[in-house]
């Protein structure tokens, strides 16, 4: 009996899942120790480090469908600043309800994602290239259509004149919390994000593709999966993705940034990677992927909390991005 | 004008100002080049300057090594040179206009250290600290809230934001978990100010604490100072203004200083609607 269980602890210790959480635990367990005088024992400031990561977590949802389609999407931070100032420019100058702004602002996530499908799919072109291309193109559409300066409640109208617009109501209810205060709603947008992924990845069709052109598009292409489309859905997902994190980055700066989220393709990458997900394709999990976005967060409220200065927290993010993934290797 | 890089909203304000200025002068015609952040680029469109015979350069330059050869050669074409916000090496130029950070974070200092009475809990958000507008807003402000002479001040937080409103959000969530008590919060800008006090609205604390940032720019700090969202912004001006005051002297024949310290604005409540308090 007892070793039957010795056994079975064996065998789910050597699951990705459980080592992946056995890095959270202890990065939680550090949070104890450096709890800045008892701050990280009250929920409130779980709370704050769930809201600060629902953004990026979102991104990686994308970032993680991709990478198991033995891709990489470098463009998510440049459309999300799209998606932000896209969202902004229809709800306060042009003052268009939320539920007319956000399907064209989703859409317009989607359609961008899918474009870089094609070019890699069907044209052909390395996945990083093409989204480095979407990056720097995204940043560029977003610039233009902000006049490359912040979208705000400020709106100057055609006659010249400038006046203050209320903000929008959608912001506040973005930027809100539900549970007496407890969850911020980007939080339950993100793990309803982790869902749709699970759902895509575990539940249909469409993510066995997923899976099997990551792990050998030859093969996949042989037994019949429609690679192409499958490709280019999951860039269009990592778009759309990208979108939803947009909304939430506009709402909870109550403004649309050009210059939002520079560089969070990067921490979308390192969350993913962290969890457990190979970036080779074909292996990991939207599940790792949370966990990973929880560890990084706590990682850097942790920091936060302490007043740590902000070069001892690149280079301990960096140790222990290198940390986790030897972590992940050594009992594969 | 050269200008280094239009992607920042700061130097979006100074061709503006450039521009607002030069068309108080009929006789005078501005020729705009943004070098898109790139000294190579921005090196190009000197030199095409010069070919085309302009009377005066304007030039924010990005950096100073790139850019110290071709501005000595268009000054010594004879061309005068007006360097703006960032200096080149050595004295080939005309005249340089900048600000002071050191100088605006002492203000600051000063302000909250008047504001507070001598009393009270500060919380820092700094900008990049390997950058020297960061660096020196840390050491003015330092220096304007005299520290040592006013046991009753405390800065009981001081986090690193990078300039970035959404850093700035989460750094102040971390300032206000760790401390029940906060009066003042100074951000080394007003992105940096804003993110915090979203913090502390989310918390329902924004109403015990003011909010202090710097740059004011007219579609961001000073708006935020209208709204009641920050209490006070200091301008980093951009000198753009007194670049095209500087060049009509200078096709006037008349001598101009070698080096101009702007000063800043003090933006409060009382004082946003008429353009700011000029501060010496």
């Amino acid at each position: 009996m007892g070793t039957e269980w010795g056994s079975r602890l064996r065998q789910w210790w050597s699951t990705p899942v459980a080592r992946a959480l056995l890095a959270l635990l202890l990065m939680i367990a550090i949070g104890f120790v450096f709890s800045a005088d008892g701050a990280f024992f009250r929920w409130s400031v779980h709370r704050d480090m769930l809201r600060q990561v629902s953004v990026f977590g979102i991104l990686a949802c994308g970032m993680t469908v991709v990478i198991i389609s033995a891709g990489i999407d470098l463009s998510v931070s440049s459309l999300l600043a799209l998606a932000a100032v896209t969202f902004a420019w229809l709800t306060m100058p042009h003052g268009w309800p939320a539920l007319a702004a956000i399907p064209v602002v989703l859409a317009v996530g989607a359609v961008l994602g899918s474009i870089s499908g094609v070019l890699v799919a069907r044209m052909r072109i390395q996945p990083f290239i093409v989204t480095l291309a979407m990056m720097v193109f995204g940043r560029g559409l977003a610039k233009v259509i902000s006049g490359g300066r912040k979208i705000t409640n400020y709106v100057t109208d055609a006659d010249g004149s400038s006046q203050v617009v209320d903000l929008p109501e959608i912001f506040g209810i973005i930027d809100s919390r539900v549970l007496w205060g407890n969850l911020s709603i980007v939080t339950i947008i993100f793990l309803a994000c982790v869902l749709i992924t699970w759902i895509v990845l575990s539940r249909l069709r469409l993510g066995r593709h997923i899976y099997a052109v990551g792990g050998n598009m030859e093969a996949a292409r042989l037994s019949g999966v429609p690679v192409r489309l499958t490709l280019i859905t999951a860039y269009a997902l990592s778009g759309f993705f990208a979108a939803v994190a947009g909304i939430c980055q506009a709402a909870q700066e109550t403004h649309g940034d050009p210059e939002t989220g520079m560089a969070y393709e990067l921490d979308a990458i390192a969350m993913v990677v962290i969890g457990g997900t190979s970036l080779a394709g074909g292996k990991g999990s939207v599940i790792l992927t949370l966990i990973g976005v929880l560890t990084i967060g706590y990682l850097q409220k942790i920091l936060s909390l302490n007043a740590a200065p902000e070069a001892t927290r690149l280079m301990l993010t960096g140790a222990i991005i290198i940390c986790a993934v030897l972590f992940q290797r050594e009992r594969e | 004008m050269s200008q280094c890089n239009l992607g920042e909203p700061w130097r979006v304000q100074m061709d503006a100002d450039v521009r607002v200025a030069a068309d108080r002068h009929a006789n005078l015609r501005v020729i705009f080049k943004d070098a898109q952040n790139s000294s190579l680029t921005q090196r190009a469109q000197v030199e095409e300057l010069v070919e085309q015979g302009v009377d005066v350069i304007i030039i924010s330059p990005k950096e100073a090594a790139p850019l110290t050869r071709p501005v000595a050669e268009a000054y010594q074409r004879g061309i005068p040179v007006i360097i703006l916000d960032r200096q080149v090496q050595g004295d080939q130029y005309t005249t340089f206009i900048g600000a002071d950070n050191v100088r605006i974070g002492r203000e600051a200092g000063k302000w909250i250290r008047e504001t507070l009475g001598g009393q009270g809990k500060i919380v820092e958000l700094k900008g990049l600290m390997t950058s020297t507008p960061g660096q020196d807003r840390n050491r003015g402000f330092l220096e304007g809230l005299e520290l040592d002479g006013n046991p009753g001040l405390e800065i009981v937080f001081s986090g690193e934001m990078q300039w970035l409103e959404p850093n700035a959000r989460g750094e102040m969530e971390s300032a206000l978990a760790t401390n029940d008590e906060i009066d003042v919060v100074y951000a080394h800008n007003d992105p940096g100010a804003h993110g915090a006090w979203l913090a502390a609205r989310a918390a329902g604390r924004e109403e015990e604490i003011q909010f202090v940032g710097i740059d004011a720019l007219p579609h961001e700090g000073q708006q935020y100072v209208q709204q009641g969202i920050l209490d006070a912004t200091f301008l980093y001006p951009t000198g753009g203004e007194e670049a095209i005051d500087l060049a009509l002297a200078i096709l006037r024949g008349e001598e101009v200083p070698k080096h101009v310290v702007l000063g800043t604005r003090l933006f409060t409540g009382e004082t946003v609607a008429e353009g700011g308090r000029p501060i010496r």
